[in-house]
């Protein structure tokens, strides 16, 4: 049965434009990562804090709603961010015209 | 109208008269105000730096400062009354004044030197208690004395309390002398909290009087202190993860929790993944996205049908003949397609189900199902969102839940002679909400009726049989829409059979030569309208044919020959009453119009590759038609919309279409028959065409 998330992860890195694959845990600690240990660490750290915040920022909005999908677009790249109760799913991608 | 002139009239005057009253007051007020600046002045003078300006006047050789009061004074034509001015905060000033003038006035009378009150009135020392951290905020200028009052409203009041101010604004009436002091503050303390207007003011204040009136709550400001803490202790922890972190990682890995997040994230990224649309696309550069556009949907407009994507999946489906298509009625995007074995891959599961889904352009699967036999027909659970059902090579019928993590079967009908004990080729799920069933039909004539909820045995078994001795070698069924109790068989024999399903005369009842060949597929016609229609089937075989038949009679309405291979499937469109996809192995793809034109299609297309097509299913829209083939790809085709939507009277041209084949066919039979007698001559005169 492990063999489907890494086929997963595997098969999301292979796609078009990914530079990247990290999953984190409940403490901000990548569990699994197709990138360097350091840049893992940051991407981690940094976007478990701001999914903290955005999940914050909904729930204050609408106490029912809750956060399912977050993405970044920024000049040079893309970081999608599926967040759940106890993992987090971060993909960076490269835009692809 | 007079009236209201006079009404004018007044209103102005009065305007008038209030303006006037305005300015004369206006007038007074500067006067005295002047006249009083004038008495200020003069007293203050007097007082303060006279005997400093005496000194420097006379020193300069100029009239002594009083001597020139004594001028000002004559010029002014003051009353003494009116240095009474109200200001009662200058009595002494006045006196003093009126001393000065009253002197030249008067005669120069002796002047005294008086000595001034002078009253020193300490301020105020107001104790401050703050309901706060006593810590120090970052930032925060030091503090000549020990009140650390920093977030009050009072903050910094103390701060040069000992510099004595000027009541300037008049802010405290209550200080009788004009020299008397409040302890102001100058404004410019960094580490105020709060707006700066508000707290200038408040520094101007005499100690104990708020601004408001009442006592403000202001938020205490949390002690900025724990910023490094914290870092430091991520960095710990995180350093103690990395230490112990390989085997928890794969602990976590094999847990089920992270299965099932991977697998719904996963898909969820894979889809964002796909959606290749640039927010960012600039028109004004290019312009090309634009006409792209345009340009396509001409081509679109023009090609009627034309092929907008292929599902297929390198590990699941390469290699693998596609043996069924079905929709989901829960979810219209939904595509379910099942699969043959594999001879390149002897080791996989010989099964495969694969879900596709229509509307994302992620080129995956939404789900991969398998299981251990081939499976030859596939349906979705009709009333029941989450259930696939597929029928297999051995015979067994095998349930997959999708919401179960698991690629395999959760239930299986078990391999006894009570079921099916040969390749299950035909599965639907007919019936309603309530009172559903799940029919399947197996190449060896048995029909089984199956309740979802108990597929340990089947709850009826039918066996076709011809005339009590001939079982029927099933490959292709379908019932019609309206007439639920009833079926139209295919078989190997290349005859149609049609019987009722339950009732009194369960079976087969009847039996049609059909084609020459095994027949390939059965539809029964599919879109409702306000005509009945439903007794319309079509029949497709290796025969190179397809046919037209209705139920109510034995011989074919028409017969289609356009192809020049084994037609593999025909299917009826859900929505256009006239319109049929029939595909062929020669990878031909046709599209029928019987309204249009009974000789050719309408529109055709051919699959490169070289792949045969093995089944043709129609999306429950009508927009789509999927045609899968036996190297597993499944090639997802679009129609134009003038040919999929069917206008209102599409449902009466095609009985009339129906009614002009029967008559050709009868023409047909009376010009092949010799003519016996004058009636047919007739006939046949009547159409010298024939």
């Amino acid at each position: 049965m492990a063999n489907e998330a890494e086929d997963t992860i595997r098969k999301l890195s292979t796609y078009k434009g990914v530079v990247g694959v990290v999953v984190v845990n409940g403490e901000g600690i990548p569990i699994k990562t197709t990138l360097d240990n350091h840049i893992s660490v940051q991407y981690a750290g940094l976007l478990t804090a701001l999914v903290d915040k955005a999940k914050t920022v909904v729930r204050d909005l609408d106490p029912s709603n809750d956060l399912t999908f977050l993405r970044i677009r920024s000049k040079k790249s893309e970081v999608m961010v599926a967040p759940d109760k106890e993992f987090i799913l971060i993909v960076v991608q490269n835009p692809v015209e | 109208m007079s009236d209201r002139k006079a009404e004018l009239e007044r209103k102005k005057a009065k305007l008038r008269a209030i303006r006037e009253d305005k300015d004369r007051r206006r007038r007074e007020k500067e006067q005295k105000d002047a006249e009083e600046a004038l008495q200020r002045a003069s007293a203050t003078s007097s007082l303060d730096s006279r005997r400093d300006i005496d000194e420097m006047l006379s020193s300069l050789g100029v009239a002594p400062v009083k001597d020139v009061l004594s001028s000002l004074s004559s010029m002014t034509s003051l009353s003494p009354p009116q240095t009474a001015s109200p200001d009662a905060s200058l009595p002494h000033t006045d006196k003093a004044s009126l001393q000065l003038q009253g002197g030249p006035k008067k005669q120069p009378q002796e002047l005294q030197v008086v000595f001034v009150q002078s009253t020193d009135i300490p301020p105020k020392e107001t104790v401050i208690y703050t309901k706060q951290t006593q810590t120090t905020t970052s930032g925060v200028t030091e503090l000549r004395d020990g009140c650390s009052s920093n977030a009050s409203p009072l903050a910094g009041y103390m701060e040069d309390w000992w510099r004595p101010r000027k009541d300037e604004y008049n802010l405290n009436p209550g200080l009788e002398w004009e020299d008397e002091f409040t302890v102001l503050t100058f404004d410019g303390d960094v580490a105020r909290q709060g707006d700066d207007e508000e707290a200038a003011f408040h520094g101007k204040l005499p100690p104990g009087i708020l601004p408001h009136g009442l006592p403000t709550v202001k938020e205490v400001q949390p002690a900025v202190t724990d910023a490094p803490v914290e870092k430091k202790d991520e960095e710990k922890e995180k350093k103690a993860v990395r230490e112990l972190s390989a085997d928890e990682k794969q602990t976590i890995m094999l847990s089920a929790e992270f299965q099932r997040f991977m697998s719904r994230a996963g898909r969820v990224i894979e889809r964002a993944l796909a959606e290749s649309v640039d927010i960012y696309t600039d028109y004004t550069g290019g312009g090309d996205g634009e006409n792209a556009l345009y340009s396509k949907g001409d081509d679109k407009s023009a090609a009627r049908l034309s092929l907008v994507r292929t599902f297929e999946e390198e590990r699941w489906s390469r290699g693998r003949c596609v043996t069924c298509l079905d929709w989901s009625t829960f979810h219209p995007e939904l595509v379910l397609a099942s699969y043959y074995n594999s001879d390149d891959a002897p080791h996989d599961p010989d099964g495969v189900c694969l879900v596709w889904n229509t509307k994302f352009k992620k080129t995956t699967p939404e789900d991969i199902f398998h299981c251990q036999s081939a499976v030859m027909s596939a349906t979705f659970a009709r009333f029941h969102p989450n259930l696939i059902l597929g029928g297999t090579y051995s015979g067994q019928i095998v349930l997959w839940d999708n919401r179960v993590q698991k690629r395999t079967p959760v239930q299986r009908t078990p391999l006894s002679s009570v079921a099916h004990t040969h390749p299950v080729y035909c599965l639907s799920v007919i019936g309603s909400q309530n009172a559903h069933n799940l029919i399947s039909v197996s190449t060896d004539g048995r029909l089984c009726s199956w309740s979802l909820d108990m597929l340990s045995q089947p709850q009826e078994t039918l066996e076709l049989q011809h005339r009590q001795a001939k079982p029927v070698a099933v490959t292709c069924m379908d019932c019609p829409q309206t007439m639920l109790n009833n079926f139209v068989l295919g078989s190997e024999d290349g005859n149609v059979y049609t019987g009722c399903l339950y009732g009194q005369r369960a079976g087969v009842t009847e039996c049609v030569e059909a084609h020459a060949g095994p027949l390939t597929g059965v539809s029964c016609h599919a879109a409702a309208g306000p005509v009945d229609l439903a007794h319309l089937y079509l029949t497709c075989s290796v025969d190179w044919s397809v046919k037209l038949w209705s139920l109510k009679e034995s011989k074919p309405l028409y017969s289609f020959e356009d192809n020049g291979d084994y037609l593999v499937d025909v299917r009826w469109s859900p929505a256009h009453p006239a319109l049929f996809a029939a595909a062929d192995a020669a990878s031909r793809l046709d599209l029928w119009n019987l309204n249009r034109d009974t000789e050719v299609p309408i529109a055709s297309v051919q699959a490169e590759g070289g792949a045969a097509f093995s089944r043709v299913s129609w999306s429950p829209a009508g927009s789509l038609v999927t045609a899968g083939d036996d190297r597993g790809k499944i090639s997802v085709y679009e129609l134009a919309e003038q040919v999929w939507s069917p206008r209102h009277d599409e449902w009466n041209k095609l009985v009339y279409t129906l009614q002009e084949l029967r008559n050709n066919q009868a023409d047909d039979d009376a010009a092949l028959s010799p003519p016996p007698s004058l009636s047919s001559i007739a006939s046949i005169a009547s159409n010298p065409l024939r």
